[in-house]
This record gives C-alpha cells, structure tokens and sequence, in this order.
C-alpha cells in the first residue's frame, strides 16, 4: 500500500514499447554507440560488397603479385593466389554475417519456442523438454559441430545450389551452429517464462478464458522479445566465432571464403612462418571487432533491460 | 535499562535539558535529472521523553522521507536542503556522515514495513541481533549472545527459536524480529515505518500492543509512519497530518481526531470505515496529490478542498497554533479563535478537480512498494 | 462535503456521502439459516474442498510416509443472492482467495458442487460450457499495477475477452469497450482507450481492470481486495463505483477482504472464514454487532477505528496469542480451538457446524448450539502477549 516513494524514473523499460526506442535506447549510452556503428559500417559491406571492391577475385582473375605486402595499388597486400586480401577481407564479411545471421535466426527461433513452451507448460512436456535441451546442453559445442558438418555435408552433397547466396555447404555450418546453440537460449527464455507464468496478468488472462496459444503468443511473447533480442546479440557473436572456428579446422568452403576461411588458407600456407602478417591480421582484426562490436551492444541493452543498473539519468 | 541508565550514556554533546528531537523546517529535495521533487518541504516537530508520536498521510506525502532525513537513510539523489533536526540539541542534520553513525541505531533507530526486506535471508535471527551489538557496542560474542536472548524474549518469540533462519518464521514473528532488532542498542527513539501494514488484523494487534509494552517498560519514544489513521488512533499521544510535503495539521491524538480542523485531516478521517459506528459511510476526496515536481502555488490541498478560498490558491497558509493544536489552513488564520470549522464557508469556490481525472499528460510518479 | 460541479458536464458525484443508499435487495433473513430460496439464489458452493497435496522428499518416498495436505478450503457451503454484495472476510491462510478462485475457475477443487442460477456448473472443463460459464462471472483482482501487461493499450485490455471468446463484430466490439470504459468512469473513453498502463494513476488502473470485467456482461464478480493497494482517499471513489454498477447491471458481488471495517462498510452480509472453513455467516449489522462465534468477535474487537478508544475500549479487546495454524496442520475439533478464549472439553474433540442463530446468521461454535450468545470475558491473562 502506501509505501516509500522510491521516485524512480517512471515507466522505466516498459515505456520502450518498439523496437525503434530500443534502439534509441542503444544508442544513448557511448558503448552502444560505438558498437552499432561498428556493425553498421560491416554490415553494409557484407549486403553489398560488389559495390566497395567489386567482384570476388578468384585465382582467375586475381591480378597482383603473389603474396606480397602492401604497396601501391594493393593496400593490404596479396595472398597465394595473387588476390588482393581488402578484396577477400570484404568478401569475406558477407559470408561470416549472413552465416551469422542465419545461424543466429534459427537458434533463437528454436530456442524460444522451445523456452516458452516448455516454460508455459510445465509438468511432464517440460520435463521432457528440458532433458533434451540439457543434454545439447552439455555436450560441447565445437565437438558437437566437428561431428554433425561431415555427417550432414555427406547428406547434402557438394552440389553447387545456393541459399541466400550462399552455398549448401555453409548452410550445413548455419544449419549446425543453430542445432549446438539454441539450448542456452532455451533455459533463458524459459527462465523468464516461468516468472511471467505467475504474474497477475497471466492469471486474468485465463479468467476471460484465453487458452494456452493465446497466452503465450499474447502476454508471455511481448514481455520476453527484449531478452531474446539481448540473447541474440550475443548468440550472433557467438555464431561468428563457431563458424570461424569449422572453418579454420577445415570444414568450410575455400570457393566462398568467410574469415574464418582465409585464416586456414593463411594457415595452410605457412603465412605465419613466412611473416606473411597482411595474409592474417586483416581477417582476424575483422572478428575481433564484429564480435566486439556485439559484445558492446549486448552491454548497452542489457543496460535497458535491467532498470536498476541505471545510475545515470 | 531504565530511562534514568539511559541518560548516562547520553551523547558527549547533548544537552539533557533539551527536548529529545526537535525538527525545525525540514526540506528534503529529490533530483531526478533536471527536475526536483519537493518531498519534503518545510516539517518541523518536536518529540518529548516517552511519547508515541504518529505521521500520518498518503502515498507521496513525504512522510517516510521525513523518517528517513531523521537518521539519513536517503537515497543517493535526495539530500537534506534545509532546516535542522535536534536531538538532545544536537543538531544531526550538520553532522557528518561518519559522525551520524554514533546517532544511527544507538539513539534512533528504524523498522521498516515489510520485515523480509530488511532481513538478511542467509543469517540466523541470533546473529542478525549479536551484529549491530558487537559492531555497535563493542559486546563481546558471549555477552551480545545473551542479551539477543534476552531480547528475543522481550519481544514474544522464545529464545531457542533464535537459530531459526527469517524464512522459517511467520510475518508476525519476523516483525517481531525487526523490533528486537531496532531495540539491541537500546535507542532513545524507535522509528516504525508503516511497521504494521503488510500484517493481518490480529498480528497487527499484537505488535501494537507489544510496542505499547515495551514503551512503558523501556521508557521508550515512538515515530509510528502510517497511512492508516485507525492505528495512530489506537498507539499514538500525538499525531501530525502530512500533505504533499507539509504539515496540515499536528496535535494530541485526542484533539485531532475528535475535532479535526484542516479540511483534509476531516475527509481523511471520514474515508476511514469505522466499525463501531452506526452509520457505514464513507467520504470521497476527488482528485490526487499533486506531482511534487510543480507543486501547486499557495495551499497544496487547495485544488482538492470543498471549502478552498480564493486565497487558498495563492497564498501559502501560516502555521497557527491553538492550545494543543497547530493547524495550516486560511479557516484559521493568526488571531482568529481557532475553532473547528465544518462547513464551507461563504465565498468558498470549492474543489476544482474532477472526480475521475483525464489521463496525465506526464506519468505519474510510481510509488515503489504498491 | 459539497457538490462539486464538472467543468465538463460529468455527472456530479452524490453528496450523500452514504455509501449505500439502499438497503440491498434480498437482505430480508430468509428462516432457517442460510440456504436461501431457490428462485433468490444465483451462486451455490456446497461442501467445496480445496485439498494440495504437500510434495514429499525422496526420503518420505523412501519410508513411505504420508505425504501432508494443505487443507486451504476445508469444507464450506456458501449461497450468494442475487443482488446481494456478500464479503467473505478472513485473515491469511483462511482460504478465502482460493475460494473466489475456485469460483471464478482458476483453481480446481478437489470435492463439492457449485452451481450457478439452479445448473450444476462443478465440472465443466470443456470448452463451450466453460466458455459461458466464464462470461457470467468474472473477477475483480487486487493489484492494479500488475494486473495489466504492460505491453498491451487499455483498449487491448478491455477487448481482450471478446476476442478471445469471439463475441461480437469489430464494430460491436468496439462499442462494448467505450461502454464499460465509461462504465467505470474513465470518461471520454478515447482518452483513455489509447494509453498505456504506466500512464495512469492506481485509481485509474483499477477502473481499466473493473472495465474489463464488465464487458461480458458478468452476473456475478468476485473482487478480491479491489481496494487494498489504493490510497485511503481513492478507495471511496471505486466502492461507490461498485456499488452503483450492481444497481445498474443487475450485478452480484463476493468480495473478499481481509479487512473487517471494509465488509462491515460494503456487504450486505459477512462470512467469516478461518483455516478453511466458514466460522460465522450473517447479515452485516448481525454479525458485527452480536458476533455468535469467539473468533469473530476477537476480530470484531481489534479492528482499529479512527476513534481514539476510551480506555474501557482498550480493555475489552480480545487480542488473541499465536497466529494462525498451517493448513497443513489443522487442529483436531474445532480447528479455532488452540486460540479461543471460551474453550471447553468439546471443542477440542469435535468441530462444530454452522448453527442457526436466528435472523439469519449462523455461527460454528458449540456455544451457538442452542442460539446462546457468547458470554462476556474479563480479558484474561492469556489472550495478550506478556
């Protein structure tokens, strides 16, 4: 009843009612500024990167020296194939982010329908739920992945069709990446399920006779999309970095090379040894950033999220 | 101890003559951003050797910030702006923040609503009650131990229930647990922030009786916070009505409620249910407190008074003092006779706030705590 | 307490401040207690159980040991009249929040029938039947600020049950939302309608909430403490509202407070429950003024008023020790027995049923056997805390 007047911030995260004020939000503090730009200026290489450097060079139609550092003309310098690496850099970003992204839909679409339902639900559906996430769960992720890609590339063929511009043999990494991740969202959402479940809304809900369907899809939904966005976040971040780790071990796909792709190329060439540096210090910089990038975004919404975090007004 | 031990362990400074608290202007600001909230805007009071003083108001009244700007427990964006609060003459307000930790617990101490808030879920009772006394007090382990025992007791709840952890006991005997807590250093003050609120009738009873006990018993003096004017009616010798951050009205518990003066103390007390009263009715107050940010010029009731002048809405109404009661209202002005007025007076333009109000054009500042 | 004229044309609020105006209909005691006329009847619980079974240990598994019960509603047989506001007071643990769940069929019992205007309505957990039963009684919850999601308008909240139970038209629906948003007060309904909750006041929320009850068109609503978290001064505002609700739509209210003031200010008729049983039921003014049943009149004689007691007052209190047993471990006999300052032999052996007391009040106690009145007790040294 009439208790202390914390005389906080009224409305506080429930006033951010779209996605446009998230984002808003997001960019108000430094952090989030920084990383959105980041992932704007990738972004915007990897939906078009025709535009910037023009068409992937292949061994074809590479025209440079054969690796060479950077000199005039090729400012990051060449690799084996006499190609030049800002060519293949930015090439190299439309591949990890659409990977990326794909993988990121899939496991949080898994992962919070699994979260919510299994939440919502409860009993015997949960708790069978809840074995199968938990056994993805524990087995590690990269061990898992080594041994699904081989199984499921066998499955699709190296055929030459291509999803989203990208070829089937990627879409097995997205396909795995989304299979090992999505559990860690699962328990999330169905962490913050089950605290929606018992609160008084939910319960007029059933009172006018909603069912199940509309209760999930109408109260428990609205009130868990900022978590699964902030989830996503780093889900992405986390996507790049599986997909660099198959690469570099060999799984990916040298026709369509990702960063992670030209790191084994680097590898498998002795770059290292060489001191060949322009060969892997561009792909690397790039992940490390991108995931920077998200990690910083991730902290500025979770900054929104979680109103008692907020000092500054 | 008794009241006559007590005052060998006054303060260095105090001065045993003086009244036990005086509190003169009291102004406590909130900054939100770029906007203040005005919660507390100029309360004074004074509390004597073993009274029961209680505040009483509504949600946003100041009221709990006034208890709080007492000991200091604010918020890191409230401050005390102006005003003084004296205890045996000293005045706390200009102490320093580690200088005030001599006052804290030792003379005025606090229970708080809601007792689970307060106490910490992982630690024994008995260890939460031995903290404040070998911290405080300097006990040593074995004898804090015994006088935890011996408080538990005081307050009802037997000694070997001491080991229990608080989500072990029930919502009486936690709040049984914050009293015995607040009385280990054997404060001069106990302050009780709506202390019974959250609790059923029966166990609210309880406490209020306990509380009487151990007043007589310990020659203790009592701040009672509440928004409900039926236990101040049953606990408090004074009472001092709050709204929108000042005194309304202040005086013997029998006087103000038996013949309220300030309009708002008489549609507060008629929008209470009375059970031994013939008639079940209940009285309306249209509207809503002001929003602290831009409190209303002149009286802050005003918008909300059925029997608001003119210059109700202009001028700040002076405190007046009459007997035992001091009122701020333009019906008693200084030098009028003081006696209550029940009905509107000639040029009264009344209430100008409708029943059900339009949606805010800001949100209303949210009251934590419901 | 003058008529406040509204800038914009509002109806002015009475300045009778009575709260109610007129007796209610039905009050006249039907003979014989309380099973009331069937023709008057809208809402009957008889012998209604709500038993949860306490989750073992593995050890308890282990040894077999009976797992305990938690026995929130033990056994109550409850008419509501038509028309009649009927408060169902109790203290926590009582059971009377699970009761208007049960009502309202948000908790299923675990034994007794309930039937609603003469049809058997206990079991009804498919779809039609329910669908109905849900547009007929509706409930009131206690907390504004939590009731509504936060993510929804006021207009989504309001429609809500229509779409969901496919009454209507768009254009019909909409017109229901205006009308019992107006109903409730919060007038020109499309100020309201697109706002979000966080821009209202707790007031304001709770006439959304009793706008969303209304829209089906309920016979009956339950509200369970639809005033305890406003402020003293609002609480009024939002009784009289119910008050005149019932007037207009024909309504019939259980309402469930712990607060025995609010019952005696609002019900026509008091039940008064402990540890899962009904211990007295009457008219209002009975019940409060000649309590028959010792816990009642305990509660009678320490709710607070805004009246400084007399000190004969303070001595009569009846302010009783302990508190209130877990409803896994009821007392043996007449459960109230641990704590009763009347107690006798028979009280801890047996539990009493409700006994006729004459103008239509009953009371569970072996001393209302016979309609005997409680006897007047010096307060004795153990009923206040030492």
């Amino acid at each position: 009843m009439a208790g202390q007047v914390a005389l906080a911030r009224p409305g506080g995260a429930r006033r951010f009612v779209g996605a446009g004020s998230l984002l808003r939000a997001v960019l108000r503090r430094p952090e989030g500024l920084i990383g959105v730009i980041i992932l704007t200026f990738f972004a915007l290489l990897a939906i078009a990167p025709e535009l910037f450097v023009g068409p992937l060079q292949t061994a074809v139609t590479a025209k440079g020296p054969r690796l060479s550092p950077p000199i005039e003309g090729f400012p990051l310098g060449t690799d084996h194939l006499r190609r030049d690496m800002i060519n293949l850099t930015v090439h190299g970003a439309r591949v990890s982010m659409v990977i990326g992204l794909l993988a990121t839909v899939i496991t949080v679409l898994v992962g919070a329908v699994v979260g919510i339902v299994s939440g919502f639900a409860g009993g015997r559906l949960d708790g069978f739920l809840m074995r199968i996430t938990d056994f993805f769960l524990v087995i590690p992720t990269f061990v898992l992945a080594l041994i699904l890609t081989p199984i499921l590339r066998d499955l699709v063929g190296s055929g030459s069709r291509e999803v989203f511009g990208i070829r089937m043999t990627l879409v097995v990494i997205v396909v795995v990446i989304g299979i090992t991740s999505w559990s860690s969202t699962a328990r999330i959402i169905r962490s913050q399920t089950l605290s929606l479940k018992e609160r008084a809304f939910v319960d007029r809900a059933r009172v006018i006779g909603a069912g199940g369907g509309h209760i999930m899809r109408r109260h428990i939904l609205p009130n868990v999309i900022n978590l699964i966005v902030a989830n996503a976040v780093i889900v992405f971040a986390g996507a790049v970095l599986t997909e660099t780790f198959l690469s570099f071990v060999g799984l990916g796909d040298p026709l369509q090379p990702s960063w992670g792709q030209l790191l084994e190329s680097a590898r498998a060439i002795g770059a290292p040894g060489l001191g060949a540096w322009w060969y892997f210090v561009p792909p690397s910089a790039c992940i490390v950033l991108v995931v920077l990038a998200f990690t910083l975004v991730g902290s500025a919404l979770d900054d929104q999220l979680n109103p008692k975090r907020r000092e500054r007004r | 101890m008794t009241v006559a031990s007590r005052r060998q362990s006054l303060p260095k400074l105090a001065d045993p003559s003086a009244p036990l608290l005086v509190v003169e202007d009291l102004k406590t600001h909130f900054s939100l951003g770029a906007e203040t909230v005005h919660a507390v805007d100029g309360i004074s009071f004074t509390l004597n050797h073993g009274e029961a003083l209680g505040i009483a108001g509504e949600s946003g009244c100041g009221k709990t910030t006034t208890a709080l700007s007492l000991i200091r427990l604010l918020p890191s964006n409230a401050s005390i702006v102006d005003g003084s609060v004296r205890l045996y003459g000293i005045d706390l307000v200009t102490k320093s923040a580690n200088a005030l930790r001599r006052y804290r617990w030792r003379e005025v101490s606090i229970v708080f609503q809601g007792a689970m808030n307060a106490l910490n879920p992982v630690h024994r009772l008995r260890d939460q009650i031995v903290e404040p006394l070998t911290e405080r007090l300097g006990m040593s382990e074995k004898e804090a131990r015994k006088r935890a025992g011996e408080l538990l007791e005081l307050v009802g709840i037997p000694k070997k229930r001491g080991g229990a952890y608080p989500h072990e006991l029930s919502g009486g005997m936690r709040q049984r647990a914050m009293i015995a807590m607040a009385l280990a250093c054997d404060p001069a003050i106990v302050i009780g922030d709506e202390p019974t609120t959250a609790l059923d009738v029966m166990i609210q009873a309880q406490i209020l009786a306990l509380l009487e006990d151990l007043r007589h018993k310990l020659g203790l003096s009592l701040i009672l916070i509440t928004h409900d004017l039926s236990v101040i009616a049953e606990t408090c010798d004074r009472v001092l009505i709050m709204y929108a951050g000042r005194v309304a009205e202040e005086g013997t518990v029998d006087e103000v409620f038996r013949r309220p003066r300030h309009p708002y103390t008489q549609k507060l007390l008629a929008a209470f249910p009375n059970i031994r009263a013939d008639r079940r009715t209940l009285d309306v107050i249209p509207g809503s407190p002001p929003d602290l940010r831009h409190p209303p010029p002149g009286c802050r009731f005003a918008p909300r008074c059925p029997f608001a002048m003119e210059v109700c809405t202009e001028v700040v109404p002076p405190e007046v003092t009459f007997g035992q009661v001091r009122v701020a209202c333009h019906l008693y002005p200084p030098g009028s006779d003081g006696v209550q007025v029940t009905t509107a007076p000639p040029n009264a333009i009344g209430a100008t706030v409708p029943l059900v109000e339009p949606p805010p054009a800001e949100p209303p500042l949210e009251v934590a705590g419901g | 307490m003058s008529a406040n004229p509204m800038p914009n044309g509002d109806a002015t609020p009475s300045a009778d401040p009575a709260l109610r105006a007129d007796p209610a209909p039905g009050t006249d005691p039907a003979p014989g207690g309380d099973p009331a006329p069937s023709g008057d009847e809208i809402l009957r619980l008889e012998g209604l159980e709500v038993h949860f079974p306490v989750r073992g240990g593995l050890l308890d598994a282990i040894l077999k040991r009976p797992r305990g019960v938690v026995r929130a509603v033990d056994g109550i047989d409850l008419t509501l009249r038509r028309g009649e506001v009927l408060g169902l007071v109790g203290e926590s643990g009582s059971g009377k929040t699970t009761t208007g769940r049960v009502v309202v069929k948000l908790t299923r019992q675990t034994a007794g029938r309930m039937s609603l205007d003469g049809k058997d309505v206990s079991d009804l957990w498919g779809s039609r039947a329910l669908r109905d039963y849900r547009r007929r009684v509706q409930l009131i919850f206690q907390d504004p600020y939590e009731t509504l999601n936060p993510k929804h308008t006021i207009r989504e909240f309001v429609m809500e049950p229509l779409l969901v139970n496919g009454i209507g038209t768009p254009a019909e629906r909409e017109s229901r939302v205006v009308d019992a948003l107006e109903a409730a007060g919060l007038r020109p309904a499309r100020d309201f309608a697109g706002r979000y909750p966080h821009e209202l006041s707790g007031g304001q929320r709770q006439r959304v909430v009793i706008a969303g009850a209304l829209v089906m068109g309920p016979q009956v609503i339950v509200a369970d403490e639809p005033v305890s978290m406003l402020d003293v001064s609002i609480r009024t505002e939002l009784l009289r509202l119910m008050l005149d609700l019932r007037a207009e739509r024909d309504l019939t209210y259980l309402f469930i407070t712990h607060d025995l003031s609010l019952a005696w200010v609002i019900a026509d008729r008091i039940a008064v429950m402990y540890l899962g049983k009904i211990m007295e039921i009457g008219p209002a003014e009975q019940v409060i003024r000649a309590p028959h049943n010792p816990y009642t009149q305990a509660l009678v004689s320490v709710s607070p008023t805004p009246e400084p007691p007399t000190m004969g007052e303070r001595a009569k209190r009846t302010i009783l020790v302990g508190e209130t047993p877990d409803a896994a471990n009821v007392p043996v006999g007449c459960r109230f027995n641990p704590r009763c300052p009347y107690v006798f032999d028979r009280c801890r052996v047996e539990e009493p049923p409700l006994f006729d007391v004459g103008g239509g009040q009953s009371a569970a106690c072996w001393l209302a056997e016979g309609g005997r009145e409680l006897p007047v007790l010096p307060p004795r040294p153990g009923t206040v805390p030492a």
